[in-house]
């Protein structure tokens, strides 16, 4: 079966399946343990003008199905990307995307302007979502009208094709979805982590050195099943879908309800050849479930009454 | 493409009281060096980190010294002989090799003691100046690889908090003395932070080299998520570098930690 899948402004992933943001590095790192090229595309760290320190230790937690994270989005900036990350991200044969991040409207842009350059970045995919930061990323993602600034000047930066990661932690994530694809974005990455927290009683302090923290995993899936869903029925761009992506079953989820593709963090950690297994058994997966192809899985379980409603084409 | 692979468990023994060494063997264990850990799989969401207590590379076998604290390292040491191990090894900086002309301290504070029997094990008899063993323990009952340090020519100094073994109080006093009788040498260090705090302090100026392993929280192990840091220099106005414990450590150089913040 065909798994290639045709994303808009020309750009054609293997198959549906991409690294997550933050769980893959820069790329290098699993190149010993992962058949990189394999994969339907990477998205890097994400990547600041600036070099950020990032939060304090302790930065992850276990909790029951999930793991809670407070990175702080630690990164060596933009020129130390540029000279010792990029030379092995052009040559890879997979589509490598830019996770770009920043304190104000222009820091994103700079960083777009720049990388819009790079033959190594293939795609961007805003990252207006961290949870674990205090000032920028996050103020824009809760904030349609701020959402639409920051990919309006993106999009003066770049032709390249752009993604926007939203966050789950607002009651209506779509309204983001919605500003950002009037802003000129592409296609919407969605979910970025669940905010969350846990208490270590023997310190008697917050468990994480950043207090609160993002939650990945199986323990969000639903949350961000229900979020794809919702955005792919009011958007007419792509939906990449994620969290707590652990098996192809889990996969044809987030197609049904909406994703074009998908993104795979967290059990990267358990098992870094997991994302090339899950590559391998989609076509059975889908031809189980009675798919005979992958783009009529795509929004398969999604119910028309909106699009009925509201006019919208489905 | 080397991703993890399944170690079989050949030996299980009850060393303390709550503390299970596992000798796994796997080919791919052969190039393992005193320091590394291997990250592995429980049926938690997350890999847990566990150093080499011991490494036969001929063989491809290598101890795993675990204290039971939680849920993985519980379902670690319940693992029987004949069944395997999950995981991602050899990973991160090890010791580099003593100097065998300079003097040599090896000072171990619980279950940071494996690693550097495992140190002991692959260098101390080729080292020709003096070496000194330091192992603390809360308790008698919890003092670890002693035997395996006499096994290997070698008679530790213990201390134990409650004095119930050795030398009451901690292994800083007796590192204390051999720093002022051997200021020209070189100390490898692995214990509760706490304790590589006052050993780094202590160590300052000495003419060698001051090695500290130091464990973190981990996601991955391998270096891609940026879980595992420890402040490190340099320090800022607006706070100190981080590395990872995964790669660039988890044996660091005193110099490179930053330990006011930590
Ligand atoms: C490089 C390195 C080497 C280690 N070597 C050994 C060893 O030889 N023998 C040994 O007994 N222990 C060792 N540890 C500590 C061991 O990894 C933890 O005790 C273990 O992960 C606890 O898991 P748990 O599920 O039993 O406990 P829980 O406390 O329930 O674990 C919850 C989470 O916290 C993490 N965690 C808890 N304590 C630690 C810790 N001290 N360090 C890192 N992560 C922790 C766990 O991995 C897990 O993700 C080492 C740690 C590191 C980083
Ligand atoms: C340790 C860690 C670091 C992350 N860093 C980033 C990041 O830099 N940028 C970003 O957009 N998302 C980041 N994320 C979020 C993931 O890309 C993803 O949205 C989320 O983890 C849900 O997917 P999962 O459940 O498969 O992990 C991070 C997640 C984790 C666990
Ligand atoms: S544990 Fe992921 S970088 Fe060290």
């Amino acid at each position: 079966m065909d798994l290639t899948v045709h994303l808009p402004r020309n750009l054609i992933l293997k198959n549906p399946i991409i690294a997550a943001s933050g769980t893959f590095g820069f790329g290098p790192e699993y190149a010993r343990f992962v058949d990189i090229d394999r994969l339907g595309g990477v998205s890097v760290k994400g990547i600041s003008p600036e070099p950020w320190r990032g939060n304090p230790p302790p930065r992850v937690w276990e909790t029951p199905s999930g793991l809670l994270n407070s990175i702080g989005l630690q990164n060596p900036g933009l020129s130390a990307f540029l000279a010792e990350d990029a030379p092995f991200l052009r040559t890879l044969d997979t589509v490598v995307i830019a996770n770009i991040i920043g304190h104000t409207v222009e820091e994103y842009a700079a960083v777009a302007q720049a990388l819009d350059r790079e033959p190594a970045i293939d795609a961007f995919e805003v990252n207006i979502s961290c949870p674990n930061i205090k000032a920028g990323g996050i103020t824009f993602g809760h904030d349609p009208d701020a959402a639409y600034q920051v990919m309006r000047r993106v999009r003066q930066a770049t032709d390249k094709p752009v993604m926007v990661k939203v966050s789950p932690n607002m009651a209506e994530p779509w309204t983001v979805a919605e500003a950002v694809v009037e802003a000129g974005a592409d296609m919407i990455s969605a979910i970025n982590t669940v905010i969350g927290m846990a208490i270590d009683l023997k310190r008697r302090q917050p468990a994480l050195g950043g207090v609160t923290g993002g939650l990945s995993g199986p323990a969000i899936k639903p949350i961000a099943l229900r979020i794809v869903y919702e955005i792919a029925r009011r958007v007419r761009v792509p939906v990449i879908g994620m969290g707590g992506i652990q098996s192809p079953e889990d996969v044809l989820e987030f197609l049904l309800a909406g994703a074009e593709a998908v993104m795979v963090g967290t059990i990267t950690f358990q098992w870094p050849d997991r994302m090339e297994g899950i590559i391998e058994a989609l076509p059975n997966v889908l031809a189980r479930y009675g798919f005979q192809s992958l783009k009529e899985a795509v929004g398969a379980a999604q119910r028309p009454a909106l699009a009925d409603e509201e006019g919208l084409a489905p | 493409m080397a991703g993890a692979f399944k170690a079989l468990i050949v030996t299980v023994r009850q060393v303390a009281l709550d503390h299970v060494e596992l000798i796994v063997e796997h080919e791919r264990l052969r190039d393992a060096t005193p320091g590394q850990f291997a990250h592995i799989l429980t049926p938690g969401t997350l890999r847990r980190p566990v150093s080499f207590s011991r490494i036969d590379g001929g063989l491809g076998r290598a101890g795993l010294l675990v204290q039971v604290v939680g849920p993985g390292t519980a379902w670690i040491a319940a693992r029987q002989v004949g069944e395997t191990l999950d995981m991602l090894a050899p990973l991160g900086r090890g010791f580099a090799p003593p100097d065998p002309d300079r003097p040599w301290a090896l000072v171990g504070g619980g279950v940071g003691i494996p690693p550097l029997f495992s140190a002991w094990e692959r260098w101390g008899w080729r080292h020709r100046a003096p070496a000194h063993v330091i192992l603390g323990a809360r308790k008698a009952a919890l003092v670890l690889m002693d035997a395996d340090f006499r096994q290997q020519a070698i008679e530790p100094l213990v201390t134990t908090e409650d004095g119930s073994r050795g030398i009451m109080g901690t292994v800083v006093d007796p590192l204390r003395q051999w720093l002022s009788r051997n200021p020209d040498g070189q100390v490898m260090a692995c214990g509760p932070n706490g304790m590589l705090a006052r050993v780094s302090a202590l160590t300052e100026g000495i003419a060698g080299p001051v090695q500290l392993a130091l464990e973190q929280r981990m996601g991955c192990g391998i270096g891609a998520c940026l879980a595992c840091v420890v402040p490190s220099v340099p320090v800022g106005p607006d706070g100190p570098g981080y590395r990872r414990v995964c790669t660039e450590g988890p044996v660091f150089q005193r110099e490179e930690l930053a330990w006011s913040w930590i």
